[in-house]
């Protein structure tokens, strides 16, 4: 702690650095120890140190293949954009077609701070209780958890789907490895024929995964999975391995 | 300590990225500029460049925010205004900053963990697909994105390492875009606690990984 501290930042120094830099601090106490920061150079460097491995932490998610239509979504809009600039210029607006104020406004305010911060009060007691409730539902099986035992065609391999209100998940082990280029891929049946859900997903080495079904599971007769080049399917293209009547 | 690989560089008078007109065969020259050279260009309103920039980086930011949200849809319009805020303030990059690599995961991060409390609040008490394993793996094509795999793993090894309450409590407030108050009340554990947890797990990913900064340019 460098000389010359308040109480306040006596109690900042030390303990906040890891929480900053994990974005982990209400939007009052993360502007405190921004401010603490300006005079405690012990803090600063300890921030340095941490924030690298924050910065790394992105690459910690599996990593995906982006969809090839959100591609064309956004250079479509950055197409518009020039498109828009070369009209501009054409009347002599924004002759050097530089990006206008309003996006220099957009930048400083993603560089400063995340735009959910003035929301954070209000939103943090409601993911408290969704959080816990989420746990309190699926950790004893009760409280209006229904389990239900799934049909699973692989020898050896096990699943049940755990609906809790309107919503389900699926928990499976055992389940093969797919094979290289293809997923496993969530179906749901209504009245008509099996509709596909967003949910794909691959099994780790001991062939487990917990899958939320997607969406409200009302009305839905039938969850099954099968397994689907990569990328998923609109239609099934394989006989279903997991399959969970609901009702 | 992992080696990143050299980044993709400006070859020596082949290419003047600031010189008008790059001449035929601009786009694939294109590819091997420095994401801070391209975004020289991209300043200029080059749409090219940019597409460049979104090739380089859509898979890593969609994997972090399908990461975070957890669901496709919202995970792509993460990516989508993300990327829309690059290009829209284009004008104030600066590279003495940090990489756009590291820039542009920030904005996904800190939009993503928007999209998951406004969600959080209008869905309080949907199940997430928390816990899902490995979705739609992204093919490697290319030798960059090897070696981009392999860094992502060794970081992953370097969080699995830690000891579970280590790496709880900065997965809950990373990826689950929890402050520390809440994981304690969640965790049922002083506050003090939660903070020390995280600064010891992520001082020990520090120690695993060597100099992470230069992991992730």
């Amino acid at each position: 702690m460098s000389a010359g501290h308040s109480h306040e930042d006596s109690r900042l120094c030390g303990e906040s650095a890891a929480p900053y830099v994990l974005g982990a601090l209400s939007d009052d106490e993360h502007e405190a120890f921004r401010r603490h920061l300006d005079s405690c150079a012990v803090c600063r460097e300890e921030v340095a140190a941490l924030q690298v491995v924050a910065s790394a932490l992105p690459a910690a998610a599996p990593q995906l293949s982006a969809p090839p239509a959100l591609k064309r979504r956004v250079m479509a809009s950055v197409h518009e954009d020039v498109r828009r600039s070369a009209t501009r210029e054409a009347v002599g607006s924004d002759e050097r077609g530089e990006p206008d104020e309003s996006a220099r406004s957009s930048w400083r305010a993603s560089r400063a701070r995340p735009r959910w911060r003035p929301m954070l009060a209000s939103a943090a007691l409601a993911v408290a209780v969704a959080a816990i409730a989420a746990i309190a539902v699926f950790s004893g099986g009760g409280g209006g958890t229904r389990v239900i035992r799934a049909e699973v065609t692989p020898h050896g391999a096990s699943a049940s789907l755990r609906v809790s209100g309107d919503h389900a998940q699926l928990d499976i082990s055992g389940l093969p490895q797919t094979p290289a280029q293809r997923v496993y891929e969530v179906w749901v049946k209504r009245s008509g024929g099996p509709q596909p859900t967003d949910a794909l997903f691959t099994v780790t080495a001991h062939g487990d995964a917990t899958v939320g079904v997607p969406g409200s599971v009302h009305g839905v007769k039938v969850v099954m999975v099968t397994s689907e080049p990569l990328g998923g399917s609109r239609v099934p293209t394989s006989a279903p391995v997991i399959v969970a009547h609901v009702s | 300590m992992i080696q990143w690989p050299a980044r993709a560089v400006t070859m020596g008078g082949m290419f003047n990225p600031l010189r008008p007109g790059g001449g035929s065969g601009s786009a694939n020259r294109l590819r091997v500029l420095a994401d801070e050279e391209l975004m020289q260009l991209v300043y200029r309103s080059k749409a090219d460049a940019f597409e460049v920039i979104y090739d380089r980086h859509a898979d890593a930011a969609f994997s972090l925010a399908y990461r975070i949200c957890a669901q496709r849809a919202l995970a792509e319009d993460v990516v989508q205004e993300a990327f829309l805020s690059l290009w829209r303030s284009r004008a104030r990059y600066d590279r003495n900053r940090g990489s756009v690599r590291t820039w542009l995961l920030g904005i996904v991060h800190n939009r993503a963990i928007d999209a998951l409390r406004r969600r959080a609040v209008r869905d309080r008490g949907q199940v997430r697909d928390e816990g899902l394993q490995e979705r739609v793996a992204a093919p490697e094509r290319t030798d960059l994105d090897v070696a981009r795999r392999e860094e992502a793993r060794e970081i992953r090894d370097a969080l699995d390492d830690l000891p579970d309450e280590q790496s709880h409590v900065i997965e809950l407030a990373f990826f689950g875009g929890m402050t520390h108050v809440q994981i304690a009340s969640m965790l049922d554990m002083p506050v003090g606690t939660v903070k020390g947890r995280m600064r010891l797990g992520l001082a020990k990913m520090r120690m695993t990984l060597g100099d992470p900064a230069e992991m992730v340019r």
